[in-house]
């Protein structure tokens, strides 16, 4: 029948609207745990060496995806040097942000790792490859323990 | 151990939406359509079903569930593969040489016309912890700084990827399945809105409907059922990691899976024992990346062999005959299977007014922003 009985008159199709609303609670484990209280009580960043090969997770995890090893958390600056970035204007639903967004992926120091987030006071035009960047944190007592403590990197 | 061949390929679409249509019906049209390609009643001839579907593209839970019906595969084998077609085509390729199954189908589609937050959905294949809650931007922007970290480790300008575009929408106006297909130049490409740099908005493969159905058989099975059987002489599949801080953004999963494919297939000279590729291109970049990653090219010639139209309907490789993804759209987890879709008609000569000549060809897909996995699978005739 579908194939030759289509509807053709777009008055008389039908559909239903639906929605999922969803919630969880996302554990961040032990890694995520420790990066994130160090973030929150003292401002640190800690990234995770393997203790078999030496390479420096970031962000950090408690083993070691090459060696499937252990690791051992390590303090680090939390500065670092911009690998990419990209400069978005639409939301998520495709209409045009306010502010246009920086994000870019940081190379962060001490580690073989990077981090993903976004980049502040700084115009886009002025960014460049290699550029050395730091981090900018919520205030101590607005900091909640999460990846948003951090606002975003901008030039050393 | 058995040879495994294409014996039945069918598919409904490719449209930019489908309102008169149910994703079921989808399904149904494309597995009616193979059915009669193939010569085969799936209620007696196949002894099992593989779809490949992500639930959240589909709204509900527990894909699988959704599926036998529609496929006249009630009360056979079923299992979904929560990944691209190409995925499905060797789980077929397993069954069918274990000796589980004479006789096996494979189906993917999208209705991404359905789905009200795209963006939204995307999200929630970021990192929870690490990434999802950054910033406000579509997740585009993911696609946009591996595009980055890409053109800066290779050197390469934009005007390579802008050169893509052009020949992939302009192969897509011989497709007629293609509703993203137009006339645009790389000039065009450069000059859209970069809406997030450096990614502009021609250079990304806008929503598209469809469903893809292959019959597959074992060798003795195929030569009864067809004259032109295509053999599924490779396939592989690879993931990287599902951390961003250890992805290569070079396509290590596409250039991995290819290697396991070609290997399977005997292929140790790609370039010139390919005939023709399609390849994932639903960012521009993406095909630049693929086509190094499946080792089409060497990665400092590809700029100039683009750009002298050595990936052309007309050049030494097509790739992307069909248009690509960015003329017939993104299909979501279809996306390989009309990549296989067109492989198979060209390897059949039944791709009518693009037909190239070919003897061999490879089909790749990526499972999408903002992963680095993808599957690869080797045709030949």
């Amino acid at each position: 029948m579908v194939f030759n009985e289509k509807i053709v008159d777009a008055g008389e199709l039908k559909h239903i609207e639906g929605k999922i609303e969803l919630y969880w609670i996302y554990t961040s484990g032990e890694a995520g745990d420790r990066f994130f209280k160090a973030l929150k009580d003292e401002g640190k960043f800690l990234a995770a060496k393997c203790t078999c090969c030496g390479k420096t997770y970031f962000p950090p995890r408690i083993y070691c995806e090459y060696d499937f090893s252990e690791t051992e958390f390590v303090e680090i600056s939390g500065e670092g040097c911009v690998r990419a970035f990209a400069v978005a204007t639409l939301d998520n639903n495709e209409e045009s942000l306010k502010n246009p967004e920086i994000y870019a992926i940081i190379d962060m120091d001490g580690t073989d790792g990077c981090i993903i987030h976004l980049l502040g006071e700084m115009d886009a035009e002025d960014i460049r490859v290699g550029m050395k960047v730091k981090p900018v944190l919520k205030s101590k007592e607005e900091r909640e323990g999460r990846i948003t403590d951090i606002l975003y990197f901008k030039p050393v | 151990m058995t040879r495994v061949a294409v014996v039945g390929a069918g598919y409904s679409g490719f449209n930019s939406n489908t309102p008169d249509l149910s994703w079921k019906e989808l399904m149904y049209e494309a597995a009616v359509r193979a059915y009669e390609d193939a010569g085969v009643d799936p209620r007696k001839d196949v002894d099992a079903f593989v779809t490949c579907a992500e639930d959240f593209w589909e709204g509900f839970a527990i894909f699988d569930e959704f599926v036998p019906d529609q496929l006249g595969a009630v009360l056979k084998p079923t299992f979904t593969v929560d990944a691209d077609f190409l995925y499905g085509i060797a789980n077929a390729v397993m069954i069918i040489k274990s000796g589980l199954a004479d006789i096996a189908v494979v189906e993917a589609h999208s209705k991404a016309s359905d789905i009200l937050t795209f963006g939204e959905v995307i999200k929630f294949a970021f990192d929870p912890i690490w990434l999802r809650p950054i910033g406000k931007a579509h997740p585009y922007y993911f696609a946009a700084l591996e595009k980055s970290a890409y053109m800066t480790a290779r050197g390469y300008s934009d005007d390579v990827f802008a050169k893509v575009v052009e020949k992939n929408k302009a192969n897509g106006r011989l497709n007629s399945d293609a509703p993203y297909a137009g006339k645009v130049t790389a000039d065009d490409v450069l000059r859209s809105e970069a809406v997030f740099y450096p990614i502009r908005k021609l250079e990304i493969a806008q929503r598209a409907d469809g469903a893809i159905v292959f019959v597959l058989a074992r060798e003795e099975i195929a030569r009864e059922l067809t004259d032109t059987p295509i053999w599924v002489s490779g396939v592989g599949w690879w993931s990287e990691t599902s951390n961003y801080d250890t992805m290569s953004f070079t396509a290590a999963y596409a250039r991995k899976s290819a290697e396991m494919a070609y290997k399977m297939a005997g292929i140790t000279n790609p370039a010139r024992q390919i005939d023709v590729a399609e390849v994932d291109d639903r960012f521009a970049f993406k095909e630049v990346q693929h086509i190094e990653a499946l080792k089409l090219a060497k990665s400092n010639e590809i700029p100039e062999l683009v750009e002298g139209g050595y990936f052309g309907r007309g050049g030494d490789l097509p790739v992307n005959v069909s248009g690509g993804s960015l003329s017939v759209g993104n299909l979501l987890e279809a996306t390989g299977g009309q990549k296989a879709l067109e492989v198979v008609l060209q390897l059949r000569g039944e791709a009518g007014r693009r037909q190239v000549d070919a003897e061999v060809g490879v089909a790749q897909a990526w499972r999408y922003i903002p992963t680095a996995s993808g599957a690869v699978a080797v045709f030949s005739r």
